[in-house]
């Protein structure tokens, strides 16, 4: 029954039965992340569910970003940035001395803030992540994995008589849609979105919103957002960080429903953040 | 109502000071407009002083002599040995009425001419035996002293014994002139020959054709090395201690006097290492150490100009960190770098205290057939030239301020070309 729910594009109001007992796609135990000597994140647990769209909320620098980031080891590239516990996926410990950060960093896209398109072509932007990681072999085969991956993103039509034209040239909510074609290129397992949208406009954002929908029927999605509404709207889970803790994870209906913690129903109504 | 009647002096207050800060606008304005016209009234002095020094060198009188080889006077098994410049001499004296057996006048003659005269006539016969016996005409310079009186730089006014030509000779010039056997035409020359201890026959593509093989190993060296040490600097050395000492000491030896490079040029290039002294290798060498720091900070900064959301990207799409920096970051920094580079090629280029040192003020006839033979560059044959007696080195002094000014310009335009044309905007 769980796993009919977990494919099927389930309405939100089922969420509150079936997240529980979802497959673990990515698993957290005592996570500390340190930036220099300020700690960011403090004894972090989290089980984040495949093919579900889990919401992390939470006021400003209150280490949800850091702790998305944790996720595909962009943390790495920090200087003085340092990470402890354990965080697996698929039972893989993504901290193990012999996993190489970039292949964890094609089985799981990112998704930034502001729309960062190469400075290139339509077509290169969406190529790239393919070249650097041999997934085509010939221009048919290649010419073949921008189009699904455009049409993934909901770009296709928009874009299909002008992969030439250069990235940057595309409106915001395009180009948001043009890096998420270039991480879903890669065929990854999870996507992590920082704020995808608080760079865009309400309708441009609804539109990212809907493909987000969509995209939850194959792939982990993590999304960090500012706006309450979005993760109501988007997400089956969500967390709500404060002070670097976690400070409630469960259904998303849940916690805007029936919060358990002060600190989360003030923060939901508006009383700080 | 005391409030009210308080509030409308802090509008008269307000009206006083306005008047005070406009004018103290209006006074800041015109001490900037003053300043640039300094600026640019220096910058007009100094260019107007050099081209009307030398723009003559770039027009230069010559004169045709028709010469009949005559075989007795030539041997024909050693036809080097004639004494042709005479025979030039008798040739423009019997134009101007003197006899062939008036030695002194002759001397006197041979002293407007160029020696190429006779080098002409010397290396025409040589080639083709069968001249001998018949006339041939030959286009030369004339002798500098002679050009120059033709120019207006030789005063007729001053005491004959304070000239270096006599009266008769600056008649004889006239009289030439009116007949039309001196010319004045472009002189090429300046461009076609090398230097020469002869004024009229100095020329600069000796010196152009050594700053170019100098530049080239200056580039050939600075560049990759300049490009790599600041792509690791800034992009994979682990941020601490020594990469700050590292940089501050970039900083600093892009502050050394250029002369100390020279000295470290001559001790390491040419002592320590043995490479031919005066040659373009080692110039080149010498000025690429001194163009790298300013490569590197140059780099370095138009690397930082790159927006860290680029980086971010390629990397969280899996590239390894050398694709990210080699694929993305160093192909948009590519412009500033370029520009950087050409900044300093053109600052190495105008660079003469350490050619000094390692050599290059010796005097250098032809052109430099290599990176290993010894050459002249253009800022040390401008000051070999400065140094030189003869008046005619005065204005070829300045042209070859010009020529280098040129370079320069050019240098510096395809920088900003470069600058305006790959600039991108985030």
């Amino acid at each position: 029954m769980t796993d009919n729910l977990s494919h099927a594009p389930a309405p939100a109001v089922t969420a509150a039965s079936s997240g529980r007992a979802q497959n673990v796609k990515i698993r957290a135990r005592g996570v500390n992340v340190f930036y220099g000597a300020k700690q960011a994140l403090f004894d972090v647990d989290m089980d984040i569910p495949d093919r579900t769209v889990t919401a992390f909320i939470g006021p400003s620098g209150c280490g949800k970003s850091t702790f998305l980031r944790c996720m595909n080891r962009m943390n790495d590239t920090i200087v003085g940035a340092r990470v402890e516990g354990a965080i697996t996926m698929d039972g893989e410990d993504l901290y193990a001395k012999g996993l190489d950060p970039v292949l964890l960093r094609a089985r799981v896209g990112m998704v930034f803030q502001k729309p960062n398109p190469f400075p290139k072509s339509i077509y290169e932007n969406v190529a790239y992540g393919p070249r650097i990681h041999g997934l085509a072999r010939t221009k048919a085969e290649m010419d073949h994995v921008v189009e699904t991956a455009l049409k993934k993103a909901g770009l296709w039509d928009e874009v299909a008589d002008r992969l030439s034209h250069p990235g940057t040239g595309l409106s915001g909510g395009q180009q948001q849609r043009l890096v998420i074609a270039r991480a879903i290129a890669v065929r990854p397992e999870v996507i992590l979105m920082d704020e995808p949208c608080s760079a865009l406009d309400p309708i441009a954002t609804a539109r990212i919103e809907e493909l987000i929908d969509e995209l939850r029927r194959d792939y982990c999605i993590v999304i960090v957002t500012h706006s309450m509404a979005q993760a109501a709207r988007v997400s089956q889970k969500t967390a709500f960080f404060h002070m670097g803790r976690v400070v409630e994870v469960g259904d998303t209906e849940t916690i805007f429903t029936n919060p358990r913690d002060t600190r989360t129903s003030d923060y939901i109504t508006g009383r700080f953040g | 109502m005391t409030d009210a009647r308080q509030a409308p002096s802090s509008r008269a207050l307000i009206e006083r000071s306005l008047k005070r800060r406009n004018a103290a606008e209006r006074r800041f304005r015109l001490y900037g407009v003053l300043a640039i016209c300094v600026a640019l009234g220096f910058l007009a002095l100094l260019l107007g002083r050099i081209i009307q020094q030398g723009h003559s060198a770039f027009v230069a009188h010559e004169m045709s002599v028709s010469v009949p080889l005559d075989p007795s006077r030539i041997d024909r098994s050693y036809p080097a040995g004639a004494n042709y410049d005479l025979m030039a001499a008798e040739q423009v004296g019997a134009l101007l009425g003197i006899s062939p057996t008036d030695e002194a006048a002759l001397t006197e003659v041979r002293e407007i001419l160029s020696p190429d005269v006779g080098l002409q006539l010397g290396e025409q016969v040589r080639d083709d035996p069968a001249l001998i016996g018949q006339t041939i005409t030959i286009h030369a310079p004339l002798g500098d002293d002679a050009d120059q009186y033709l120019k207006g730089e030789i005063n007729r006014e001053t005491l004959e014994a304070q000239r270096v030509l006599t009266d008769r000779q600056l008649d004889w010039i006239d009289r030439l002139e009116a007949r039309g056997v001196i010319s004045s035409a472009l002189n090429t020359g300046l461009f076609t020959r090398g230097d020469s201890t002869q004024a009229e026959l100095a020329g600069l593509l000796g010196a152009i054709v050594g700053s170019a093989l100098m530049l080239l190993v200056t580039a050939a060296v600075a560049l990759p090395i300049g490009l790599l040490a600041a792509v690791w600097l800034e992009e994979f050395a682990p941020k601490g201690r020594l990469t700050d000492f590292i940089e501050v000491n970039i900083n600093n030896l892009a502050a050394v006097p250029s002369i100390v490079y020279g000295l470290l040029g001559l001790a390491v290039f040419i002592n320590t290492l043995g490479l031919p002294r005066a040659s373009p290798l080692v110039g080149g060498l010498v000025l690429a150490l001194m163009a790298l720091p300013t490569v590197i900070i140059a780099t370095r900064s138009s690397l930082r100009a790159v927006p860290p959301s680029i980086r971010e990207a390629a990397l969280a799409l899996g590239a390894s960190k050398t694709q990210a920096v080699f694929g993305h970051v160093v192909p948009l920094a590519m412009p500033g770098v370029m520009t950087g580079a050409i900044i300093a090629l053109a600052h190495a280029l105008g660079e003469t205290a350490p050619l000094l040192m390692i050599g290059m003020i010796s005097f250098v006839p032809g052109v430099a057939e290599g990176f290993t033979s010894a050459a002249s560059t253009l800022p040390t044959q401008i000051f070999i030239w400065e140094n030189a007696a003869e008046r005619a080195f005065h204005e070829r002094t300045a042209a070859a301020i010009i020529v280098l000014l040129a370079f320069m310009i050019l240098m510096n335009a395809a920088a900003i070309f470069l600058r305006r044309r790959f600039e991108r905007r985030w």
